[in-house]
């Protein structure tokens, strides 16, 4: 009998791997989700980690550094996550007879690279966006810059003392010489011009990617109805090669075993050769002419008559 | 656990019932909750009017557009039609009708517009940064001289401006603003309204067939979904068996390109036949062609690919 609390563990860990499933395909609940949960994090990072030093050298570098590194640093765990640029760099370095460099293999390798960069930017635009909503790292970066400082503090009283001062707004009142009021002008001027950027970002970002994904449906080769069983074929595959892959990994490690600890010859076992993983590792492009849902498949069909006419030879034998 | 009386768990099963047959209605006031709880946040939380006369006008109007634009976006992002109709369009250029995908999109960005400007207060932030001497002319009649200087502050604290006048100043935004709201929210219920017995009058069968049709649509592209992945499940078992196990395939039936391209047109009712969707129509004709069984033949290219 299964004790209640594994049972519990196991409904939760279920529960977090279909999410983590979500999030990983490319649907728009998977990418709503990447960026609603940056959103999230960011509110936290910069309620609790964020904390303008307010000096005139290092305001600017310390705002942009936490606007764009974390942007960056998301950008390049998207490139990690995503199975479709490992299923591209694998092999990429070591030239292979055949397989010419030509223009339609570089034209082909930048279009995926350019679909797994569209699913890798979701999380850092969020972040950036959200950053310039909340204004915090705009505020503190635009106070230590020069240039910027005649146009905050024109036209008030206190302009000297402000232009001087100015680096040490984000950090709290009690700032000698300059009003309060002069004070929370700059800063407000300043968050506005934050979310007003951020919102520009937003909507900019938002109407490119649909124009961009209107494009890429126009140019597609295949109706609405078979992409979309298309998409769940290829991740049914994607699921199902990781499960027979580890049966038959048991089964070749089980039956290595036994030859080696018993010292008999090992048995016969049907597993596919170098040439054939070769053959199914290429992304798959479709084409009006054929009916085949992935590289995969194509080869399985392909193959068709030359296992036939193997397993004819044997029998004959 | 005492087990609950048998009456109660029937009237829990008729209130259930009852909400789950009321989809739309309850999906688009789902829609109209969110969208206030998001306009509450937002004030709460991000919107703080600038005071400055430079630029109240353009973070009002961004404040007030922007969540507009974006959740136009996101509604034709999430419209099925839309995708339907631009899959393959290079292919196969038919006539687009915007009208009905965008009317559907442009549920939420009315909604959230007329509830920003119910609220009045992104409308008195962008107004009380304009420049134009009439306006500003309008709205300071009968006011003191420092009024135009001081307008911009207005929507803040910070004003020099007595209190009373500020008030003044203040609760005309806002009467303006609600105003405005008010007369989005009927001019939208009224074209809605219109637009509906257009549509309606100009359906070529009756009321009750209207609803079945819509019915049968829904359970064929709910069965359509539960399908697909039993069959995608079987081929990709297939293949990977085939693969792994070094045998041949079975042999596999497969809809043709012409006949998927079929099932995902468009489609429109006529009265000469009695079929509610494309694919029954390419199911029941009688002249369709069964798929060519593709025998696998050992052709130039694959044989270059075994060197």
């Amino acid at each position: 009998r299964v004790p209640a609390s594994l049972k519990t563990t196991r409904a939760v860990m279920d529960k977090f791997k279909t999410v983590l499933n979500i999030a990983n395909q490319q649907t728009n609940l998977g990418i709503g989700m990447v960026a609603l949960l940056t959103a999230g994090g960011e509110q936290i990072f910069s309620s609790v980690v964020f904390k303008c030093p307010c000096s005139q050298e290092l305001n600017f570098v310390y705002g942009i550094v936490f606007l764009l590194v974390p942007a960056l640093a998301l950008l390049l765990l998207g490139y990690i996550i995503s199975k479709k640029t490992w299923k591209l760099l694998t092999g990429l370095c070591c030239p292979r007879k055949g397989r010419s460099c030509s223009w339609r293999r570089l034209f082909a390798t930048g279009t995926v690279l350019f679909q797994i960069s569209t699913t890798a930017l979701v999380a850092p635009s969020s972040w950036i966006a959200v950053a310039l909503l909340n204004g915090n790292y705009f505020e503190c970066a635009m106070t230590g810059v020069n240039a910027s400082k005649a146009r905050l503090c024109g036209g008030k009283a206190s302009a000297e003392l402000c232009q001087k001062e100015l680096f040490r707004f984000p950090c709290g009142r009690g700032i000698s010489g300059v009003p309060d009021a002069d004070k929370d002008d700059v800063l407000l001027t300043l968050r506005a011009q934050s979310q007003i950027l951020g919102w520009l970002l937003i909507a900019s970002i938002m109407l490119s990617n649909l124009l961009l994904g209107c494009m890429a449906r126009c140019a597609s080769p295949i109706s609405y109805l078979q992409l979309k069983f298309w998409r769940m074929y290829a991740q049914q595959e994607s699921c199902m090669i990781d499960s027979f892959s580890a049966k038959h990994a048991k089964e070749l490690a089980e039956r290595n075993l036994k030859s080696f600890f018993n010292g008999t010859p090992p048995e016969d076992i049907k597993t596919p050769s170098n040439k054939d993983w070769e053959k199914i590792s290429s992304l798959y492009k479709f084409s009006a002419k054929d009916h085949y849902y992935s590289t995969l498949h194509r080869y399985v069909e392909r193959h068709k008559l030359s296992l036939h006419m193997r397993h004819f030879n044997k029998a004959e034998r | 656990m005492q087990k609950l009386p048998a009456d109660t768990m029937d009237n829990f099963q008729t209130v259930l019932r009852f909400f789950l047959n009321q989809k739309a209605t309850i999906g688009y006031s789902f829609m109209a909750l969110l969208t206030i709880g998001g306009e509450r946040i937002f004030t709460l939380v991000s919107f703080q009017c600038p005071c400055n006369h430079d630029q109240n006008f353009a973070y009002g109007l961004t404040f007030l557009l922007g969540p507009a634009a974006v959740l136009l976006v996101l509604g034709l992002f999430f419209s099925t039609k839309l995708w339907r109709l631009y899959t393959g369009c290079c292919l196969n250029p038919m006539k687009l009708s915007f009208t009905s995908i965008f009317t559907g999109a442009c549920v939420a960005p009315i909604m959230w517009l007329c509830v920003a400007l119910l609220n009045g207060t992104f409308y008195e932030c962008a107004v009380s940064g304009l420049d134009d001497n009439l306006v500003v002319d309008l709205f300071c009649k009968n006011k003191t001289m420092k009024c135009r200087e001081e307008l911009a502050r207005v929507p803040c604290d910070r004003s020099k401006l007595s209190s009373d006048e500020r008030m003044e100043l203040l609760l005309m935004f806002r009467a303006q603003s609600q105003i405005l709201g008010w007369s989005l929210i009927i001019i939208a219920a009224v074209v809605g309204l219109l637009g509906t017995c257009y549509t309606n009058c100009r359906s070529k069968v009756s009321y009750l067939q209207l609803t079945f049709w819509k019915r049968y649509v829904e359970k064929e592209k709910e069965r359509f979904d539960a399908y697909a992945m039993d069959y995608a499940t079987k081929l990709a078992e297939r293949n990977l068996q085939s693969f792994f196990e070094n045998k041949a395939p079975e042999a596999f039936p497969f809809p043709s390109h012409k006949a998927w391209e079929e099932i995902s047109a468009h489609y429109t009712f006529s009265r000469s036949e009695q079929c509610y969707s494309t694919l029954q129509r390419c199911v029941e004709r009688t002249d369709r062609e069964t798929p060519p069984e593709k025998r696998p033949v050992l052709d130039s290219e694959y044989g270059m690919e075994m060197h």
